[in-house]
C-alpha cells in the first residue's frame, strides 16, 4: 500500500513539478521518505544497465539508450540527468505502473558515483559499467581513490562489471576476479611513448605502489600498462577499438564495425565502446550497434555550432574542476589544422555550490594551446588573472593572449572578422553567459 | 640554492608542482641561482643537501607509502627542520610530521616532530575554502580538502578567519617551528598568495626579494579574498 501511495505521489509530483518547470529529484525524494524502500518492491525488467565513472556518463548512457531503441527495445533512462538516489528514484517511479512494474524492456541508469552505493542499496544492476576515474570536483570528491572506495561499496556480487581495461584505476575493481567483461583500445596511431600531462594518477602501481610501466599511453593514465613488481596488468579485452582515425573521424571495433564519428576524439570512442559493449551484451548484433552508432550526434548540448559576426565557432561544454575534461576540449582544437582562436571562461566554478578554488587549473594541460594552430588565447571571467597566471608558467608566447574579466568584452575581441574558427571551452556553469551573446547555429 | 620536490609524482593532487614553479619564477626574477630536483620513492634521498624541501597533498593511501619512506631519513628530516632550513608540507603531507595517524583500518607512526595526532574517517571529505591570516598583516586564502582532524599542534602557523582550523574546536591551523611550515591548505599555495611566496623566498634568499612579475597572480589574490569575505 505504501509502495502504490509513494507511486502515485510521485507521478502526481513529476507533473506539477513539471508545470513550474522544477527539478526532478523532489518527487523521488517524497516517495523515499514515505516508503524508504520503494525501489526493492519495484518488478524490474530483465536488464538494468548501470553507468557510472568520472567522465563520459552522460554520453555514454545516451548512446546505450539510442542503440537499444533504434533496434526495438524500450528503455527507460534518466536523461534528464538526475544520478543520485532521489533523481533515480523519480525516474524508476515515473516509468512504473501503479503496481510498480517498469514499463520498459530496459531499464537504464547514469549514477553518480559518490552516490551509487545509495542507490543500488536497494536492487543490483544486471550489467554495470565503470567508465574512467579521473581528477573531478575534487573540492567534493577529495581525489580519484577516494571515489574508488565509494564505488566500490555499490558494487553486488550479481552485477556484471564491465570495465575500462585502459584505466588502471578502474582495472582495480577486477583485480583477481575471472567475471570481468574488459573493454579498451589497442595501440592506436595517436598513442605516445611518453606520458603527458600535468599529472599522472597512475605512476605507481595501485595495488602495490611500485613504479607502473606502459608499453603505450592513449592519453593520460589511460593505456597499456603492467606491473613488474606484483603481475597487475591491463587485461585483454573482448570489446576492442583495433584502429581509429581522428584525423578523418573513424574508429574500427573488434576488427570490423568501422564507425564515423561526429565528435573526433578519443573520449567520444571510449565512449561508444562502452555502449558498444553494453549492447552486444543484451543480445544487439554487432552489425545493427555499429550502424545505430555511426556518425551519431549526441543530444546533450555540449558541444554546439555558434556565430559571432561572420565568424563560426564551436562552444565545447567542459567541466572546471575536471582537468582531463578540459584536456579533451584543448586537444580539439590544438589539433584544427586550418588555425584556431580559443575563448577559456572561469567565471563561476560550479552551478551547484560556491568554492573559490582554482588549484584545478594547474592540472590542466594548458601547454596544448602552444601549437602552430591556435592564433590568439582569450581568458575571460572572474578568474581570468587566475587563468592568465597559469598561462605564465606555460611556454605559449603572452602576446597571443589577452585577459578580461568581462565575458561582453571577451566576445567583442572575437568579432574582429578573421576567419579562424573559435573554440570556447567552460563550463555548465559559465557557458549561458556566453550563449546569450552570440548567435547558435 | 638547491630545491628539492619530495613525493612529486606521489604527492601531487590539486597542482601542487606550481608552487616549485612560483618559487622558481620569483628567483629567476631576482636572479638568484637555484636548481630543482624531483625525488620519490625509489630514489635515495640526502634531505640535507638542500636548502628547501616541498612535499604536497596526495592521497591517504599515497600519505602512507611516502611516509613508510620518510621514516627511513627521520633523522635527517630533523636535523633539517632544526637547523632552520626552510621545509614547507601542503595538505596531508602536514600530517606525516605528528606522533601518529589513526585510520578506521588502523594507526601508523608518524616522524615524531611534533606531538599532535590525527585522527582520520573515511566516510566524508572535510572540505573548505579558507582565508587564514600569518603573523599580525598578512591574509592567505586557500582550499582545505582533508579526511581528518588533527588535535595537539602547540605551535600553529595560521588564525583561522574562515574555513577550517587544525580540528573541530580549534580556531588555530597548521603549524610551524623554525622555518618548517605545515598547513592543510592544498594546492598551489605559492601561486594563489604571492606574498606568502616572497616571505618564503625572502627566507631562503636572506635577503629582500622583488616579485614585480606576479601581477596576475596578486590580482588573483585579490578576488579570491573579496569573493571569499563576502561570503563570511
Amino acid at each position: 500500500m505504501r509502495k502504490f501511495s509513494a507511486i502515485i505521489l510521485c507521478k502526481i509530483i513529476s507533473i506539477i513539478g513539471k508545470m513550474f518547470g522544477k527539478g526532478s529529484s523532489l518527487p523521488g525524494e517524497i516517495a523515499l521518505k514515505m516508503c524508504p524502500n520503494v525501489l526493492s518492491e519495484i518488478k524490474m525488467p530483465k536488464y538494468i544497465i548501470a553507468v557510472t565513472g568520472s567522465n563520459g556518463k552522460t554520453s555514454t548512457t545516451e548512446m546505450i539508450a539510442h542503440i537499444l531503441s533504434s533496434n526495438g527495445i524500450s528503455v527507460a533512462y534518466n536523461k534528464e540527468g538526475s544520478n543520485q538516489i532521489a533523481g533515480v528514484t523519480t525516474f524508476i517511479l515515473n516509468n512504473s505502473t501503479l503496481f510498480g512494474k517498469v514499463k520498459r524492456d530496459v531499464l537504464l541508469i547514469e549514477s553518480d558515483e559518490r552516490y551509487a552505493k545509495y542507490t543500488f542499496k536497494y536492487f543490483a544492476p544486471t550489467h554495470y559499467v565503470i567508465t574512467n576515474l579521473y581528477r573531478d570536483q575534487l573540492t567534493r570528491n577529495g581525489h580519484p581513490m577516494w571515489v574508488f572506495k565509494a564505488i566500490e561499496q555499490s558494487i553486488k556480487a550479481e552485477s556484471r562489471l564491465i570495465l575500462n581495461a585502459d584505466d588502471p584505476l578502474v582495472s582495480l575493481f577486477g583485480w583477481e576476479r575471472d567475471d570481468i567483461v574488459w573493454f579498451g583500445a589497442d595501440k592506436l596511431e595517436s598513442d605516445s611513448e611518453e606520458f603527458r600531462g600535468a599529472y599522472n594518477d597512475a605512476a605507481y602501481c595501485p595495488v602495490c605502489h611500485r613504479k607502473l610501466k606502459y608499453s603505450t599511453y592513449h592519453y593520460n593514465h589511460i593505456g597499456h600498462y603492467y606491473c613488474e613488481s606484483c603481475g597487475f596488468k591491463r587485461e585483454d579485452t573482448k570489446f576492442s577499438v583495433t584502429k581509429a582515425n581522428l584525423k578523418d573521424g573513424y574508429a574500427v571495433i573488434n576488427g570490423k564495425h568501422k564507425i564515423n564519428l561526429a565528435l573526433k576524439s578519443i573520449y567520444n570512442i571510449y565512449n561508444i565502446l562502452a555502449a558498444f559493449t553494453v549492447a552486444s551484451l543484451v543480445g544487439i548484433d554487432e552489425g545493427e550497434i555499429a550502424s545505430s552508432i555511426n556518425n551519431y550526434v549526441l543530444k546533450n548540448g555540449r558541444v554546439q555550432n555558434f556565430a559571432i559576426g561572420d565568424r563560426r565557432g564551436i562552444l565545447l561544454t567542459s567541466k572546471h574542476e575536471n582537468s582531463i575534461s578540459y584536456n579533451q576540449s584543448l586537444r580539439l582544437a590544438s589539433q584544427d589544422t586550418e588555425g584556431c582562436d580559443v575563448l577559456i571562461i572561469v567565471d563561476a566554478i560550479s552551478r551547484k555550490y560556491f568554492t573559490s578554488d582554482v588549484s584545478w587549473i594547474y592540472d590542466v594541460d594548458f601547454e596544448m594551446l602552444q601549437s602552430p594552430n591556435v592564433k590568439n588565447i582569450v581568458l575571460a571571467g572572474t578568474y581570468c588573472n587566475d587563468l592568465a597566471a597559469r598561462f605564465g608558467y606555460t611556454d605559449i608566447e603572452a602576446d597571443k593572449i589577452k585577459v578580461t574579466d568581462s565575458i561582453a568584452s571577451a566576445v567583442e575581441m572575437l568579432d574582429n572578422g578573421n576567419s579562424e574558427k573559435i573554440y570556447v571551452i567552460t563550463c555548465f556553469s559559465d557557458k549561458g553567459k556566453f550563449i546569450e551573446r552570440v548567435e547558435l547555429i | 640554492m638547491r630545491i628539492l620536490h619530495l613525493y612529486h609524482d606521489l604527492m601531487n593532487l590539486y597542482g601542487e608542482y606550481a608552487n616549485i614553479s612560483a618559487l622558481a619564477k620569483i628567483l629567476e626574477e631576482n636572479s638568484v641561482d637555484y636548481t630543482v630536483d624531483k625525488k620519490s620513492l625509489e630514489d635515495e634521498v640526502e634531505i640535507n643537501e638542500y636548502d628547501f624541501v616541498f612535499i604536497g597533498a596526495g592521497s591517504e593511501e599515497n600519505q602512507k607509502v611516502a611516509l613508510a619512506h620518510l621514516l627511513k631519513i627521520k633523522d635527517d628530516v630533523l636535523k633539517f627542520i632544526d637547523s632552520g632550513k626552510v621545509f614547507l608540507a601542503t595538505g596531508n603531507a602536514f600530517e606525516m610530521f605528528g606522533k601518529k595517524i589513526e585510520t578506521p583500518s588502523g594507526e601508523y607512526t608518524g616522524l615524531e616532530i611534533f606531538d599532535f595526532v590525527t585522527v582520520r574517517q573515511d566516510k566524508k571529505r572535510i572540505t573548505a575554502d579558507a582565508i587564514f591570516k600569518f603573523g599580525e598583516e598578512m591574509k592567505l586564502v586557500g582550499f582545505i580538502n582533508k579526511s581528518g582532524w588533527t588535535y595537539g599542534v602547540e605551535t600553529p602557523l595560521f588564525k583561522v578567519l574562515m574555513g577550517l582550523g587544525n580540528n573541530e574546536e580549534s580556531g588555530v591551523e597548521g603549524v610551524v617551528k623554525n622555518n618548517f611550515f605545515g598547513t592543510q591548505l592544498t594546492g598551489p599555495i605559492l601561486v594563489k598568495n604571492p606574498h606568502f611566496l616572497k616571505y618564503i623566498a625572502e627566507i631562503l634568499a636572506g635577503k629582500t626579494l622583488t616579485n614585480n612579475t606576479f601581477s596576475y597572480e596578486k590580482a588573483g589574490f585579490e578576488i579570491t579574498l573579496n569573493k571569499l569575505s563576502d561570503r563570511r
